[in-house]
């Protein structure tokens, strides 16, 4: 069973921002990738780490004369460990994306649909951002 | 199950257990000592009282490595002191990180700035190497009994490197002598012996750590030259390391100084196996060229040199590293490194495939202990918050 879990107000993840929050005994870090908010767990697949914390990537990619060029930056997260690189919206590894994955959430922005209304008050302005567990 | 490499055992769902951290490959409860710590001065400015003045006022000249840079940090992103001093110089976080994280027994210092062993200016780097001595023994062992540390030379002139290891070599935390594995030579010829006899005579081990092939005074990082990235350069540190070890066999160092024992850091361990049997096999039909080397040299291997854990080897199969674990005596050569706080650090209760519980012992504890000398029985907890005696 899916269970709702209301972690922020919209507003208070910009552009290319995360928050990390503590949800049902898990450790989760929200995105917020040009406007789409997406949630990973935050613990990276090969040694535990805090995978969250690490840093935002784009993808390196190859032009024409094969010289290393960026794109999609600030749509990988990059853990503060070793350095292994996964998709923020999809959750898989840039390395081998069918067998290593991190966990993702459904994330849904929900304009005044407020599930813990005593800390987060009803705002028409800023959505509230709900992860489905 | 493993989590090393991608293996066709590895798990397709990722996992969503409410678990902080992936079930470890290794219970609580362990004893683990740490082979390679890294810490740093917070400042330059924290050497500078130790240099005599002379060089007081050059201050802290080092080599900078611009050749490698790592792509994004060689240091753990999430290591950096809320003070904002540079990553590895906040003992408190280094505690809460390492030590208290992991109980761990004992972690050995190894420090930064070692490529004061490969400046050309040799009396410069041998003041560098004793004002970071004695600042690692007034600013940090002091501060938690858990703190072995280690004396740093440069090895560049063997007289003051050996000078330095009877100054300061009988300090009770004092465990070993450090240097930077590239050098000018190969470290088996006679030119470096001086170091070993004082290592020999104060019953020090010398670790080697690369980190710094093919700068300063050093030789090309490869015999066919300059790698062309930092990934290139940093897969290949394990050269360096075997042609010390097998020039450390072929000159006799280790019938000369038949106690003396050398650890190899940050090499891993999987280049072992074949530099044994290789040397086995040409010391067979060439021995009659090197009478000082009187038993196969993979006996004088088991014997006398040591083999940190990290960077672990991650083969697709977790199980072929136990093989080659088997292969090289772990049980006596293997001891656990972290290198924290640097980017490439060992989680110790994750980073290994699953062992024998009597295996696990020796290389992440009992070898180690061993090396280094230390009694049976830590420091107790109430010992630990008086500080150092």
């Amino acid at each position: 069973m899916t269970e709702v879990h209301t972690v922020c107000r919209e507003g208070e993840i910009p552009r290319g921002g995360r928050n990390i929050v503590d949800v049902a005994g898990r450790s989760i870090g929200i995105f917020n990738v040009e406007g789409r908010f997406f949630a990973l767990k935050n613990v990276c697949p090969h040694q535990g780490a805090r995978l969250c914390e690490g840093t935002l990537k784009g993808v390196t990619a190859l032009d024409a004369d094969d010289r290393p060029v960026l794109e999609r930056e600030g749509e990988v997260i990059r853990c503060p460990w070793h350095g292994w690189e996964f998709d923020i919206a999809s959750g898989r590894s840039l390395f081998n994306p069918e067998r290593l994955r991190v966990k993702t959430y459904p994330v849904t922005i929900e304009e005044e649909v407020v599930k813990f209304a005593e800390t987060y008050p009803v705002s028409v302005e800023d959505g509230m951002v709900t992860v489905h567990i | 199950m493993s989590t090393l490499g991608f293996s066709e055992t590895m798990q397709k769902e990722p996992s969503d257990t409410p678990q902080s951290k992936p079930e470890p490959l290794v219970k609580g409860g362990r004893r683990v000592i740490d082979c390679d710590v890294h810490n740093i001065p917070a400042r330059e400015e924290d050497i500078l009282p130790y240099l005599p003045p002379f060089y007081r006022r050059r201050g802290v000249r080092l080599l900078n490595r611009h050749e490698y840079p790592h792509p994004e940090s060689a240091l753990r992103k999430d290591s950096a002191p809320a003070d904002g001093g540079p990553i590895g110089s906040s003992l408190p976080l280094l505690q809460e990180q390492l030590l208290d994280k992991y109980e761990m027994d004992y972690a050995v210092l190894t420090g930064e700035w070692s490529s004061m062993g490969l400046l050309p200016d040799v009396d410069y780097a041998a003041a560098l190497a004793l004002a970071y001595n004695d600042y690692v023994i007034e600013h940090w062992l002091p501060l938690d009994r858990r703190l072995l540390g280690s004396i740093r030379v440069a090895a560049q002139d063997p007289a003051q490197a050996a000078e330095e290891i009877r100054r300061i070599g009988s300090h009770s935390q004092i465990v070993q002598v450090y240097m930077i594995s590239a050098t000018a030579m190969p470290l088996g010829q006679r030119f470096y012996h001086p170091i070993f006899e004082a290592a020999r005579d104060m019953g020090l081990p010398i670790a080697l750590h690369p980190g710094w092939d093919g700068m300063g005074i050093s030789h090309a990082p490869t015999p066919v030259g300059y790698p062309g990235s930092y990934f290139e350069w940093h897969s290949l540190w394990a050269v360096g390391l075997m042609s010390q070890l097998c020039s450390l066999v072929c000159e006799g160092v280790f019938e000369k100084f038949p106690g003396l024992k050398f650890v190899f850091l940050e090499g891993g361990v999987s280049w072992v196996p074949h530099l044994m049997w290789r040397m086995d096999k040409d010391w067979k039909g060439l021995r009659s060229n090197h009478p000082l080397v009187k038993r196969l040299p993979s006996e004088y291997i088991v014997e006398n040199a040591r083999f940190s854990t990290q960077p672990v080897d991650e083969p697709p199969e977790s199980g072929d590293l136990i093989h080659i674990f088997r292969m090289i005596q772990a049980e006596k050569t293997v001891v656990f490194s972290s290198d924290y706080p640097h980017w490439d650090f060992d989680d110790p209760f994750h980073a290994l495939p699953r062992l024998e519980p009597e295996l696990a012992n020796r290389i992440f504890y009992e070898n180690a202990r061993e090396l280094y000398n230390l009694p049976e029985n830590p420091p107790l907890k109430t010992e630990l918050d008086q500080g150092h005696d």
